[in-house]
C-alpha cells in the first residue's frame, strides 16, 4: 500500500481497513517478508531456490514476496521487482535509442530491450533483404521516445533481450496515454489487445507493466501514418473525439485506482471500474479521491467473495 | 518523466484544448492536496505538502542572531530551495542547482518584499528580540522530495503552512547597566510564541499550453507549456509577487487575465487548505502595514506598467517581463 497516499477521513480509513483485511482472509496468500519463516513441513530434501536462505535449520525468506513451490524448488518470486520477460510476453516500451539497424527500448527490464530492424515488417509491408537505405530511413518508422508495442522474440546467448514486431498489430502507438504500473500486476493471458468496441478504445496491457489507453486504430491503417501525422499538427482541437477522450481517462484513473490498490489488472476488472464510476455518478477526476479508493477495494472484496463462494458450491 | 512521443504530446494538447486532462480534470482543477504539519520534530515548524505525486517538505528553523547594521530594528529570514536528487534524475549531481536557485528566487521575491524588507509577507520587526542587538534568524528550507510538476505552488503552500506552525521560544533578556555590553538571553522552552501567518501568501501557477491556460500542471504538461505566470496572492487578494517562466512572451491581456483566474482560485485554495490545517490559526491583523506597499496599489502599479509595455510592444518578451516585475516588487 505503498502508493496509497490519500487524505482518507475516519470512516473511510475504517472501511478501507476493513475491507483490505477481509480481503487477506478471503485469499491468504503465501507472501512473505524478510526474515519470515517459510514453513517446509516434513520434506527433507528441499531445494532452496532465490530469495531462501537456511537459519538455523529453518528455511528463512530473504526477500518479499510470494513464495513458490516447484516440485522440490522453493523460491520466493519479488512482486516490486523489475519485470522478467518470457518468450512470447507482448511488451508495450518506449524508444530511448536508435542505433546500427535496431532500436533500444526501454521496458523495465534490467536491461534495455532490442528490436532489429530485420525483425519488424517494414510500412509498405514487402518481405525483403534490409538495404542500408532502409537502415538510413529508421527514424521514419520509429523516433526517439515513441511508444511501441512488440512481442519477446528470445534471448541472444549473451543476455540481451530481442523483441519483434512482425505483424500489423504491432507497431506505433498514437493518440492516447501511457500508463506505468507494477508489472506483477498484469498476468500473462491469451489476449492483451483489447478493442473496447462500446468505448471506442484500444487498451494494451503489456506484460512489462506498461498499460496503453488510447483512441482505437483499425489495424493496417498505420501504413498511412505518415500522411495522417501533417493533419495531426494542424488540427489539435479535434484531435481525439471528447466522447472517447473521455472513455479513455476514465479507462486510465481506473487503471490507476487499481494499479495502486494493488489488484491484478484485468481487462474486465478495468472494465467494471469505469463502469461502476459511471453508474455512481463520479466524474473522471473524482476517481482518484480517496471515497473512489474505498468503494473499489469493498467491490473487489465482494467480488473475490462470491467468486469463492461460486467456487465452493461447485464442488 | 523520460520524454514523450509526438503521439502523446498531441493528445496531451489536444485534452487541454478540449478541457479535460490526462487525468480527467478539467483545466482550472488542483489535484488533490494533503497537508500534515510537525514532521521534522528538529525544526520549529515544518509541514509536508503533497500535490498528486508531487511531495515537498518545508521547515522553519529560528537561531537567535544579531540584526543587521541597516536595519537594527528587523530579524532576518532567508529562504532555501533544494531538490533531491531522488525526485527526478534530473535533479542529480549539479542538475538541480539552478532550478532550485529559481524557485528560490521565485520564493524569495513572494516572502521577503523587497531590499529594504518593505511588503514582506513575513513581519521582520516581530523577530526583534532586542533592538540592534539581538534578533531570530529564520531559515526556510523547502525540500524537494518527489516532483511531478507544479513545485512552486506546492513549496508556497508548505512554508505558508510550516509557518503557521512555526513555535519561537520565548526570550527572556536580562538587560545588563552597560549598553556596549551583549545582553544575557534565557530562551524558555516551554513557552512558544506562535506566528502571523495571515498576510503570508500563496502562489498559483497558470501553465499555458497552446491558447490556454492551465493550473497544477503535471510534469508531462508542463513539458508541453510555452510559459507559466506565478501569481502570488495573500488571503486578503493581494498580489504579492509575479513570476514568469518559460521562452515565449505573453500577451497583457492574457496575464491580466492569469492574474484575476489565479486569484479566484487562490481563495478557494487557501479556504481547502484552511480546512485541512490542524492546530490554532492566528489570525490577528497584520502588523507593519504602513511598512508594505499595499497589495492593491500595487496591482494598479502593475496594470499600468504593463499598460505602458503594452503601447510600446504588445507581446512582451519575457526578460522585459520579469524586470518590470521585479521593478514593482521592490
Amino acid at each position: 500500500m505503498r502508493d496509497l497516499q490519500l487524505s482518507l477521513n475516519q470512516t473511510q480509513r475504517v472501511r478501507l481497513e476493513a475491507a483490505l483485511h477481509e480481503l487477506q482472509t478471503v485469499a491468504p496468500a503465501a507472501a512473505v517478508t524478510v526474515a519470515d519463516t517459510i514453513p517446509v513441513n516434513d520434506e527433507d530434501n528441499i531445494l532452496k531456490g532465490h530469495g531462501t536462505s537456511d537459519q538455523d535449520g529453518e528455511v528463512v525468506a530473504t526477500l518479499c514476496g510470494v513464495v513458490e513451490r516447484v516440485n522440490k524448488l522453493v523460491y520466493v518470486r519479488t512482486l516490486r521487482a523489475r519485470y522478467k520477460p518470457e518468450v512470447g510476453d507482448i511488451i508495450v516500451g518506449r524508444v530511448i535509442e536508435i542505433a546500427p539497424k535496431r532500436w533500444r527500448l526501454e521496458i523495465n527490464f534490467s536491461q534495455d530491450a532490442v528490436l532489429m530492424l530485420s525483425s519488424m515488417n517494414l510500412p509498405d509491408g514487402i518481405q525483403r533483404r534490409r538495404t542500408a537505405v532502409d537502415e538510413l530511413n529508421m527514424r521514419t518508422i520509429f523516433e526517439e521516445n515513441d511508444v511501441i508495442c512488440a512481442e519477446v522474440r528470445g534471448f541472444q546467448h549473451d543476455g540481451s533481450l530481442h523483441l519483434q514486431a512482425r505483424s500489423q498489430k504491432y507497431g506505433k502507438l498514437e493518440r492516447g496515454q501511457l500508463l506505468v504500473v507494477p508489472a506483477y500486476l498484469v498476468k500473462r493471458r491469451k489476449q492483451h489487445f483489447h478493442h473496447l468496441e462500446q468505448y471506442d478504445v484500444d487498451l494494451i496491457l503489456g506484460c512489462n507493466g506498461f498499460i496503453w489507453v488510447g483512441e482505437h486504430v483499425v489495424v493496417g491503417e498505420n501504413a498511412n501514418m505518415m500522411e495522417n501525422k501533417l493533419n495531426l499538427s494542424a488540427e489539435v482541437e479535434n484531435f481525439t473525439p471528447l466522447e472517447t477522450r473521455k472513455h479513455i481517462c476514465r479507462l486510465a484513473n481506473a487503471v490507476r485506482v487499481l494499479s495502486a490498490l494493488g489488484f491484478t489488472l484485468t481487462v474486465e476488472l478495468i472494465i467494471e471500474t469505469a463502469e461502476a464510476s459511471v453508474s455512481s455518478n463520479i466524474e473522471i477526476n473524482n476517481m482518484l479521491g480517496a471515497e473512489f479508493y474505498v468503494q473499489t477495494a469493498e467491490r473487489e472484496v465482494k467480488r473475490r467473495a462470491d467468486l469463492l463462494r461460486k467456487k465452493s458450491g461447485g464442488r | 518523466m523520460v520524454g514523450l512521443s509526438e503521439g502523446e504530446k498531441h493528445f496531451i494538447r489536444g485534452g487541454i484544448a478540449q478541457d479535460l486532462r490526462t487525468d480527467g480534470r478539467r483545466r482550472l482543477q488542483f489535484r488533490a492536496i494533503s497537508v500534515e504539519t510537525g514532521v521534522i520534530p528538529q525544526a520549529n515548524g515544518s509541514a509536508r505538502v503533497r500535490l498528486g505525486a508531487t511531495e515537498v517538505i518545508a521547515t522553519v528553523k529560528a537561531e537567535l542572531g544579531k540584526p543587521s547594521i541597516l536595519h537594527p530594528d528587523k530579524g532576518k529570514v532567508s529562504i532555501f530551495v533544494d531538490c533531491s536528487p531522488t525526485a527526478a534524475p534530473m535533479f542529480e549531481g549539479r542538475g538541480s542547482e539552478e532550478f532550485s536557485a529559481e524557485l528560490c528566487v521565485a520564493l524569495q521575491r513572494c516572502l521577503l518584499g523587497g531590499k529594504s524588507g518593505a511588503g514582506a509577507a513575513i513581519d521582520l520587526s516581530s523577530l526583534i528580540v532586542v533592538d540592534g542587538k539581538v534578533c531570530w534568524d529564520l531559515y526556510i528550507d523547502g525540500l524537494v522530495v518527489s516532483s511531478d510538476g507544479n513545485l512552486l505552488d506546492a513549496l508556497a503552500a508548505a512554508i505558508k503552512v510550516a509557518l503557521s506552525d512555526t513555535g519561537i521560544p520565548k526570550v527572556n533578556v536580562s538587560l545588563s547597566a552597560t549598553t556596549d555590553e551583549e545582553p544575557e538571553v534565557n530562551v524558555s522552552d516551554e513557552e512558544f510564541l506562535q506566528f502571523d501567518t495571515s498576510s503570508v501568501p500563496v502562489i498559483v501557477t497558470l501553465t499555458k499550453v497552446g491558447k490556454h491556460y492551465i493550473v497544477d500542471a503535471t510534469s508531462e504538461e508542463e513539458s508541453q507549456m510555452s510559459s507559466a505566470v506565478s501569481v502570488s496572492v495573500n488571503r486578503h487578494g493581494q498580489i504579492r509577487g509575479l513570476t514568469k517562466r518559460g521562452g515565449a512572451g505573453l500577451d497583457p491581456s492574457v496575464i491580466f487575465d492569469m492574474i484575476s483566474v489565479a486569484k479566484h482560485l487562490l481563495k478557494r485554495l487557501s479556504r481547502e487548505e484552511g480546512e485541512q490545517r490542524r492546530g490554532p490559526v492566528v489570525a490577528a491583523a497584520c502588523g507593519g502595514a504602513a511598512m508594505r506597499l499595499d497589495g492593491d496599489i500595487r496591482g494598479a502599479r502593475c496594470e499600468e506598467a504593463f499598460g505602458a509595455v503594452a503601447l510600446a510592444a504588445p507581446p512582451l518578451p519575457s526578460r522585459c517581463c520579469r524586470t518590470w516585475v521585479r521593478l514593482i516588487s521592490d
